[in-house]
């Protein structure tokens, strides 16, 4: 066994060389990718247009991208819709109460799942429901288990390297919550010296910082415990999703004595732009298509109507 | 504790955690002995062959292998199967499962199929051949039975540490009991009643298996 430590050598130098011939398979063609769409910018503009109501050939038009020179992957939906016998496959995660959850049976259902279907009704194809947990979500998509994501996937720039977005079809205000009769005021000035509870590295970090330079921010691992120590006293007001307030404090026992401290908070800059379905990047026909059909349903009330199911007030945000 | 009615659902999650275990650990004793024997064997690439495998396995976490294996491997599926025009050919999950679990365990295994090879007198093979035994009958009925009673104690710990490792498979979208238990648990809004019930269904798995590796070491003679 002399030379085994030789061996051994030599075995993790074919390690690493396997591992980055690994990662170049891996990263080249990303890098490609990007660099022959230099901007997505035809995903604003039927945002601004407010009924854009049977505008999918429109919509089309633009997303010429016949720069298909050798590698670019070929879109499993040419057409933008499923082959005649062909099921849209959506994954959803089943653990985001209201919005995706599982019954006893361990059927899916929630917010994400009606709007799903109600999409699925009004471009009349077929689709089936995928579980999927959170963190193979994004590979899954890309290794093609599924075609679309709908689980209030926010739509963030570090995602979009890799995937691609529908519009929103949903964006949750964020909201402060105190004491009742805190005689606090949700400005600048009067949360000037007081304590705003916030998770880490969200959204509303962000927001607290850019609108109350004055407080004193505190950060917690979890909305959790953001809540619990306002309960207790510790920290004067704390702000996140109006929904995961709502249902995670004041409307639990413990949160009996607290209330809303002022309305609905937006910010492009900080709160981006809410939570969109999710496709592959060659599937762009696709994403016209649903973005199209959440267009229609906002439009005809099938939207609401799913809504009102779960929620008492405008989840859909500003357009 | 309560379980609201998931219980039935988060039984058939334990039994899916109980075939993907016995079947991965076959995967995984077969790959390990056939492993330890290359590793030594007197075949120069048998040896290299088995030493990088084990030297890559054992250096890379679960979980990333599990995705590189899962997620990678059906991408460069995928990109074959274009490349030659054929359809997407999807990987089924419990199979991949079972495979990459195996795989992964099989190195574990492999030293501890070594070492209890190790462990016989190297007299007791060439008495064996001395007589006439071909290597499979020696290797059957010397070789085997010896090595099993130096191989149990760290099977049964690899078995262990395996079947909690299950609940990696969760990520390539199966559907085993931690992965019911933590969706259950979140939708509900009661985490804690879950991960119990999960903890209770893995401490009964391990429980029985302790006391089934017991029998197997008296079986094969520790006990004395």
């Amino acid at each position: 066994m002399k030379s085994s430590n030789k061996g051994t050598m030599l075995i993790v130098l074919l390690v690493l060389i396997a591992l980055g011939g690994l990662a170049y398979v891996y990263f080249k063609p990303q890098m490609t990718e990007m660099a022959m769409t230099p901007a997505p910018a035809p995903t604003t503009a039927p945002a601004t247009t407010p009924e854009p109501a049977a505008t999918p050939s429109t919509t089309a038009a633009p997303t010429t991208e016949p720069a298909t020179t050798a590698a670019a992957p070929t879109s499993s939906f040419p057409s933008g819709m499923p082959a005649p016998g062909q099921k849209l496959r959506i994954a959803t995660e089943g653990a985001f109460p209201p919005f995706n959850e599982i019954g006893p049976d361990g059927q899916l259902k929630g917010f994400d799942v009606d709007i799903a279907m109600a999409i699925c009704e009004e471009m009349q194809i077929e689709c089936e429901l995928v579980k999927q947990d959170w963190d193979g979500m994004i590979p899954g998509l890309l290794a093609k288990k599924y075609d679309a994501i709908v689980a209030s996937m926010s739509i963030t720039e570090e995602r979009k390297q890799k995937i691609d977005f529908t519009d929103k079809y949903y964006q949750i205000p964020g909201r402060l919550a105190a004491k009742k009769d805190s005689g606090l005021t949700d400005t600048r000035e009067g949360l000037a010296g007081k304590k705003i509870g916030v998770q880490r590295s969200t959204i509303h970090e962000c927001y607290v910082k850019k609108y109350f330079p004055d407080s004193e921010i505190v950060l917690y691992g979890t909305q959790e415990e953001a809540n619990l120590d306002l309960v207790a006293g510790r920290i004067d007001a704390t702000l996140t999703d109006r929904e995961a307030l709502d249902s995670g404090l004041l409307k639990t026992p413990q949160g009996a004595g607290f209330d809303w401290l002022g309305g609905d908070r937006d910010d492009r800059e900080c709160y981006g732009e809410g939570a969109g379905i999710a496709v592959r990047k060659e599937d762009s026909a696709l994403r016209d298509n649903l973005s199209a059909a959440i267009a229609l349903i906002r439009g005809n009330g099938k939207y609401n109507e799913v809504m009102k199911k779960y929620f008492d007030y405008d989840i859909y945000g500003s357009p | 504790m309560s379980l609201h009615g998931y219980g039935p659902h988060l039984l058939s999650g334990a039994w899916l955690t109980v075939e993907l275990g016995l079947l991965s650990l076959l995967v995984a004793a077969l790959i390990g002995m056939f492993s330890a024997l290359a590793k030594l064997s007197s075949i120069t690439l048998l040896r290299f062959a088995a030493q990088f495998y084990t030297t890559l396995i054992r250096g890379i976490p679960d979980l990333v292998l599990m995705l590189i294996i899962f997620y990678g491997g059906q991408i460069a599926l995928n990109q074959a199967s274009e490349a030659l025009g054929w359809g997407y050919i999807n990987i089924n999950p419990f199979i991949a499962g079972v495979l990459t679990l195996g795989f992964i365990y099989g190195a574990y295994m492999t030293e501890t199929f070594r070492g209890a090879i190790m462990a016989v007198p190297r007299g007791q093979m060439e008495a064996a051949f001395s007589i006439g035994m071909s290597q499979k009958l020696a290797f059957r009925r010397i070789l085997f039975p010896q090595m099993m009673r130096h191989a149990l104690p760290g099977f049964g710990n690899n078995w262990l540490v395996m079947i909690k490792a299950t609940s990696l498979v969760s990520i390539i979208g199966l559907e085993d009991v931690v992965r019911i238990g933590d969706m259950a648990g979140k939708s509900l809004h009661q985490p804690f009643d879950f991960f119990l019930a999960v903890a209770l269904v893995f401490l009964a798995l391990t429980t029985v298996s302790v006391i089934l590796l017991r029998w197997a070491e008296a079986h094969y003679g520790l006990e004395a």
